[in-house]
């Protein structure tokens, strides 16, 4: 007898029919070891040919950290998109796919020397940075390559945000961008990142606004800037809808259409929005418990081994197998022993039996790609669908 | 006044029925088994909250799920009926002299006896001596049976519930090789209204198995979307084609029905290629 699952409204605004379908095909064939992510290729490839369309002389770039599983990559690269790394190990990951050096550029503003120098050697040609020690490293290791500067720009709004560690201000900006040109660098532009997760579509008004003015900064320093990267930020659904992409995009594009020159090139930077939404975790029920009044779910993936980014307060949506119980409240905690290991608290769920499966919905970035071994728990195989 | 509202999280429009009676209402092994009377549409016949057929409207379904096939095939003798445990499509499948055997592979006995007590019309023929009743997983089945079918035939419920095994490649891929030479597979794909995308994915993976794969769809009243599709899967014979004159009393298929019913090959070719979307 095949598993059964408890379906509702809900989910079908997460995750397509034929995603449920395939994501299910694939549990009843495998005997399987959970946690395991599956990853529809198909929602991949419709998010990529979304991202990017609306906004006018676009390149997308795929923001590796987010997955950077050797499959997901390669499948991302046969769609023509290039892709924003940071470290020597995710292009060791593009090196092995043999993924030209014109479509990867390096957004981590500080990046380690061994790294610049691989990347150098690799023909990788874009870096971003906000000192003047980044501006010097580069000019050493990695000299004459093509530079923007990272501003910081508000993250308000946003599940994930970023603008604490990375970006200077307007003055120094232009000051950065002066120091990249007498060390023999091209300054070419500027970046910002509004957040990852960012809900709130004005961050990119404000980012887009400022970015304008350290332009115009930058032409009255002589300098003419031709690239706007604006990072990654787009939002997925996890427990409701949120904004959709094409409408931050239209709203991008209108504003750059307004602001900057016709021949602008503007680059993208997608994470999250290219494989959230195509991953599915599989975990298993390992335990129920009460404790006072609540009840505790356990189950075998947790904070540590995949859902890290419940800490910073990504809610995510689950799919019970159960044979038609009654809906509870439960906390829902991972398998380690370690109490900062709650995955979500106050959640309704239907009550499943130990050994059933819970499907997590829009899992597929910063999941196994922060995930660690502690306390011997696995971390979840990707599995393209 | 008593309500029955539908359960198909995919449906962007939540059908009601009005309820006059609640005929049957009990639990199988595999599923929730509801049996209402409705004003307008007679007994209606609901499984997991989803309803599956009504006794004014059933023809259309029931006639179209099996004619098309039975139809284009020249000479359908040996007929696997998977799921359609009510009876519905074995009835039509009689209705052709060619047929000597039947095989009705339905996994849940229970809607073949609750049939035979709320819907005689539909159960009619499940005891015909040309019937055998297996009861048992249709993908089961289709491993097992020797390759000797010209029909094959399911009558399945949602795609993502415990029929989901009936649309996956390695099934096809055993129904291809049930099949004789000449032999054909129908089964419904969903609403092209609210399920284009597994309209499509059921195409995509029928071809994995099929030389030839069509589509046609039939306006149904009671299910999500009402504009519903029906794939076929063929070793060598255009489903489109008509092989045998039409002599069988239906209601609503004809030899006219079969031609018109399959979609232009320009929106074919749309739909699957997701240039008409909405
Ligand atoms: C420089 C840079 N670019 C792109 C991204 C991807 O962002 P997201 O996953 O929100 O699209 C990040 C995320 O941390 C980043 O730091």
């Amino acid at each position: 007898m095949l598993r059964s699952f408890n379906i509702d409204k809900l989910h079908a605004k997460l995750i397509s029919k034929p995603t449920l379908f395939k994501a299910l095909s694939y549990i009843d064939k495998q005997i399987i070891q959970t946690p395991f992510l599956l990853i529809d290729t198909e929602k991949m490839k419709e998010k990529i040919s979304l991202i990017g369309e609306n906004i006018r002389n676009s390149k997308v770039f795929y923001a590796l950290k987010a997955n950077p599983d050797v499959a997901i990559a390669d499948f991302v690269s046969k769609q023509n998109i290039g892709f924003e790394i940071a470290s020597e190990g995710e292009l060791k990951i593009l090196s092995s796919l043999g993924i030209k050096p014109a479509k990867i550029i390096s957004s981590n503003p500080v990046k380690s020397i061994k790294f610049l120098e691989m990347a150098a050697d690799y023909g990788v040609k874009c870096f971003s940075y906000d000192s003047t020690d980044e501006v010097e490293k580069i000019a050493k290791y990695a000299p004459r390559s093509n530079v923007y500067v990272r501003l910081s720009v508000p993250n308000e709004g946003s599940e994930w945000p970023l603008s604490k560690k990375f970006g200077v201000e307007l003055d120094d900006a232009v000051r950065l961008l002066s120091y990249a040109k007498q060390k023999a660098l091209n300054p070419i532009g500027v970046t910002f990142h509004v957040g990852s997760q960012c809900q709130n579509p004005y961050n990119w008004n404000i980012a887009i606004d400022k970015a304008k003015i350290l332009w115009d900064m930058a032409e009255r320093e002589g300098m003419k800037l031709s690239l706007l990267n604006i990072g990654g930020g787009y939002p997925i659904n996890y427990t409701k809808g949120t904004i959709s992409i094409d409408i931050i995009e239209s709203n991008i594009n209108k504003l750059i259409l307004e602001k900057f020159p016709e021949d602008i090139e503007i680059y993208i930077e997608p994470g999250r929005s290219i494989v959230g939404d195509a991953g599915i975790l599989v975990s298993t029920v390992i335990g129920k418990a009460k404790r006072y009044d609540e009840d505790w779910l356990y189950i075998d993936v947790g904070i540590f081994n995949g859902l890290m980014e419940s800490l910073g307060g990504i809610r995510y949506s689950y799919i019970v197998e159960n044979n038609k119980s009654k809906n509870k409240r439960w906390t829902m905690a991972g398998p380690s022993c370690d109490s900062f290991d709650v995955i979500d608290r106050n959640i309704t769920l239907p009550e499943p039996d130990i050994g059933c499966l819970i499907l997590i919905l829009s899992s597929g970035a910063y999941t196994v790609s922060y995930a660690s071994e502690f306390n011997g728990f696995s971390i979840p195989k990707n599995i393209l669908i | 006044m008593i309500r029955f509202f539908e359960k198909e999280p995919y449906s962007p429009i939540e059908y009601t029925y009005e309820v006059e009676k609640v005929l049957y209402k009990g639990k199988s092994q595999c599923q929730e088994i509801l049996v209402i009377e409705n004003p307008y549409f007679g007994k209606i016949l609901i499984l997991d909250g989803i309803v599956q057929l009504t006794e004014r409207d059933e023809f259309f379904y029931h006639e179209m799920l099996t004619h098309v096939v039975m139809h284009a095939h020249p000479d359908p003798k040996r007929i696997v009926v998977i799921g359609g445990g009510d009876g519905g499509v074995v009835r039509e499948v009689l209705k052709h002299g060619t047929v000597e055997k039947v095989y009705l592979v339905e996994l849940d006995e229970e809607v073949i006896n609750i049939s035979k007590r709320f819907f005689p019309t539909l159960s009619s023929k499940v005891d015909d001596p040309k019937v055998e009743i297996n009861i048992m997983d249709g993908a089961d089945f289709i491993k097992k049976v020797s390759p000797s079918i010209d029909v094959i035939i399911v009558d399945s419920t949602d795609i993502i519930g415990f029929a989901r095994s009936l649309f996956t490649e390695d099934f096809f891929y055993s129904v291809m090789k049930a099949l004789k030479q000449d032999g054909m597979f129908v089964t419904h794909s969903e609403s092209l209204h609210f399920h284009l995308d597994i309209v499509i994915e059921v195409q995509k993976i029928l071809k994995k198995a099929f030389p030839l794969v069509d589509l046609y769809s039939v306006p149904i009243a009671t299910y999500p979307g009402n504009w519903w599709a029906f794939s076929i899967g063929s070793k060598k014979l255009n489903p489109r084609d008509i092989r045998r004159p039409f002599e069988i009393k239906t209601r609503y298929y004809d030899d006219e029905i079969h031609r018109q019913a399959f979609l232009p090959h320009k929106l074919y070719r749309k739909l699957m290629d997701k240039k008409l979307i909405w």
